[in-house]
């Protein structure tokens, strides 16, 4: 089984670690796969605005540069530690309201996607790119200083048709409404800070390349989560 | 006011005993052993087996076993034990086996509980496979450069010699735990270390690095004999030197990663320390907080209250420290600079020194050093996983008692730590 988690950010949007330090934390660990993926946030909202304002996003300019830079290390990481690194964006539509608000995980994803298009367009977009798209945190989180996304769950029967996969389980909260729907599922740490490495993670049970792992996710077949603890 | 003259005087004697400590330090790594391949020692390769007990993540891991799989040695086997499969640290194993094919390397799973000490129970598993007569026992936290086992065996060509270990250096903080973790460890440790061994001819091994003949170990009852003591690696060097065997400090530095470590961990361990150096030493013990002169600095502080001249005593006295370490620091990086002018350098570069910046917090670790140093007094017991120890003479384990005032005592501290988490 590989050892996975699809959802991490670094110093490219709001987390505290560097790229290259990020990787060398689950390299060192001994993952399998992992996947960047940094927010872009909508400019269209007040906290959109703060985001770009204080560089907390991925935007249209440094977007080639922060593919690039994965792939760099995406190189180095299979030669050192045999792990595999897929580049990704957390598409991340804040407002005020949770209710209005959702994260969408985009892997494997080629061009820039803004996050102020509608959802079908991303959506669409996403499929036109052979992404995988992910709803992030769908359901209240136990963290109080995290704000609740609940566009996609209380849309879901608009939506649901558009996602890959859904976070069943995100760092330490487990949203058994995802169970219950019967969704397709994947469990990641949404990785900001480096004790965010123990958090609930992915297994996988397929082959270590990219097109087998999005299969794998796809199908939902041989996928299981497993609370990594030290 | 002659108890503020008294503590005026302690502080001066620990800060004198701090510059021999940072005397030894420096001495110790100048007096560099013949250069491997050179004299006595020339030729002198045996075969040896290297015994790697895991448990857990521990910082920069995959980077730590690739070291010992990278050595420029010609024969040797590299033993890495685990109590479970299920165990995060076998993952990472396996791909360094996967990675190196060719090299001689074993994974053994076996859980094994004869004694009290987890290390000591997940070595001698390892230790039974062990094919060679030289067998070092490595720690799963330390980077080492690729002349690691050239440099420490040579010293073993001498039959006298019973047990060799090294000059450990912190390396790699990130956090704060971690910064106080390596300031501490390049001060207070190195310098006891290095200030036993050379002054009293103490043998003080750190078990992060322990080289021993088989014949030598088994004659003082083998790792068996100290399943169940907390300082399995002191006692060694103490039964080494008890069957007339030297122990020696090879001047050769290995790096103990620690990057992401929190302050309670830090001070957890550094309270278990305190409270096995209390059982081992006695009053000797005592020593310790007349040799942390910052801590005793603030006596005078705290008797007389702020004014000049007790501020004006603090501040010199930390600065004094602040400059110690920093001499010390460039000593520890100076050898960096010697291995990698000699092509054997291998040591990542972010782990290359403790920052400057980082050097001022050294009063605050002293501090809070100076307040641990009397837990021990108090309590002589460890939680070690999940289980309660009474820590005896020696540091030998017996498990706490279920019932009585003991189980009480325990529960209702356990019960205030639970509600005020």
């Amino acid at each position: 089984m590989l050892l996975c988690d699809f959802h991490i950010h670094t110093k490219y949007s709001d987390g505290s670690v560097e790229l290259q330090r990020t990787v060398d934390l689950f390299g060192q660990a001994g993952f399998d796969v992992i996947a960047i993926t940094d927010h872009v946030v909508n400019g269209d909202s007040s906290f959109g605005k703060l985001a770009h304002r204080f560089r907390f996003t991925i935007n249209e300019k440094n977007f080639h540069a922060y593919m690039a830079h994965i792939r760099e290390e995406a190189d180095r990481a299979w030669d050192k530690y045999r792990m595999l690194i897929i580049p990704g964006v957390e598409i991340s539509k804040n407002y005020i309201s949770s209710e209005k608000s959702a994260h969408i995980l985009l892997i494997d994803i080629k061009e820039f996607i803004p996050a102020c298009w509608s959802y079908e367009k991303i959506f669409l977009e996403a499929k036109a790119q052979d992404a995988i798209i992910v709803a992030c945190h769908p359901h209240h989180s136990s963290e109080i200083t995290t704000r609740d996304t609940l566009f996609l769950w209380k849309n879901r029967d608009k939506y649901a048709k558009y996602i890959d996969a859904w976070e069943i389980a995100n760092r330490d909260d487990v949203f058994n409404v995802i169970s219950l729907k019967k969704y397709p599922y994947i469990a990641n740490s949404d990785f900001h800070r480096a004790r965010h490495i123990y958090s609930w993670k992915t297994m996988l049970n397929c082959e270590k390349d990219v097109d087998s792992v999005k299969n794998c996710i796809r199908h939902n077949k041989g996928v299981a989560i497993t609370l990594f603890r030290n | 006011m002659e108890l503020v003259y008294i503590f005026f005087g302690i502080t001066v004697v620990g800060l004198t005993a701090y510059g021999l400590q940072i005397w030894a330090i420096r001495k110790t790594l100048c007096e560099n052993e013949v250069p491997a391949g050179k004299g006595a020692a020339r030729g002198f390769c045996p075969p040896i087996s290297v015994l790697k007990p895991l448990k857990g993540l521990d910082d920069n891991l995959f980077d730590n076993l690739e070291s010992i799989c990278l050595q420029d040695y010609p024969e040797y086997e590299v033993i890495f034990s685990l109590q479970d499969y299920n165990d995060p640290a076998y993952k990472v194993v396996r791909k360094i086996r996967d990675k190196y094919p060719d090299k001689n390397i074993t994974i053994l799973v076996e859980r094994c509980e004869v004694g009290l000490n987890p290390k000591v129970n997940n070595l001698i598993p390892a230790y039974r496979i062990a094919k060679y007569e030289h067998v070092l026992i490595s720690d799963s936290n330390v980077f080492v450069n690729r002349d690691y086992l050239q440099s420490i065996v040579k010293l073993m060509s001498d039959p006298a010699v019973g047990l060799v270990s090294n000059i450990i250096r912190g390396s790699g903080g990130r956090s704060l735990g971690s910064i106080f973790e390596n300031l501490h460890l390049n001060s207070f440790v190195l310098g006891s270390v290095c200030f036993l061994d050379r002054f009293l001819k103490m043998p003080c091994v750190v078990g992060k690095s322990m080289l021993m003949k088989k014949t030598d170990l088994d004659a003082i009852g083998g790792l068996k004999a100290f399943k169940d003591v907390l300082a399995e690696d002191y006692m060694i060097g103490k039964k080494m030197q008890q069957q007339r065997k030297t122990v020696i400090l090879s001047s050769h530095v290995i790096q103990n990663i620690n990057e992401y470590w929190g302050v309670r961990r830090f001070l957890n361990r550094h309270t278990r320390w305190g409270k096995l150096r209390w059982r081992i030493g006695g009053v000797s013990y005592i020593s310790e907080l007349i040799g942390n002169p910052v801590f005793m600095s603030f006596f005078p502080l705290v008797l007389c209250g702020p004014s000049g001249m007790t501020m004006s005593f603090v501040l010199i006295v930390s600065t004094l420290k602040i400059l110690g370490d920093m001499v010390i620091g460039n000593a520890l990086a100076s050898t960096d600079a010697g291995s990698s002018s000699s092509g054997k350098e291998s040591t990542p570069s972010s782990f290359l020194s403790v920052h400057s910046l980082w050097y001022v917090l050294a009063p605050v670790k002293d501090l809070l050093i100076g307040l641990v140093w009397f837990v021990p007094l108090i309590s002589n017991t460890v939680v070690w996983r999940g289980n309660r120890y009474i820590i005896g003479k020696d540091s030998l384990l017996s498990p706490c008692p279920e019932v009585g005032l003991w189980s009480w005592r325990y529960r209702l501290a356990d019960a205030i730590k639970t509600r005020l988490a």
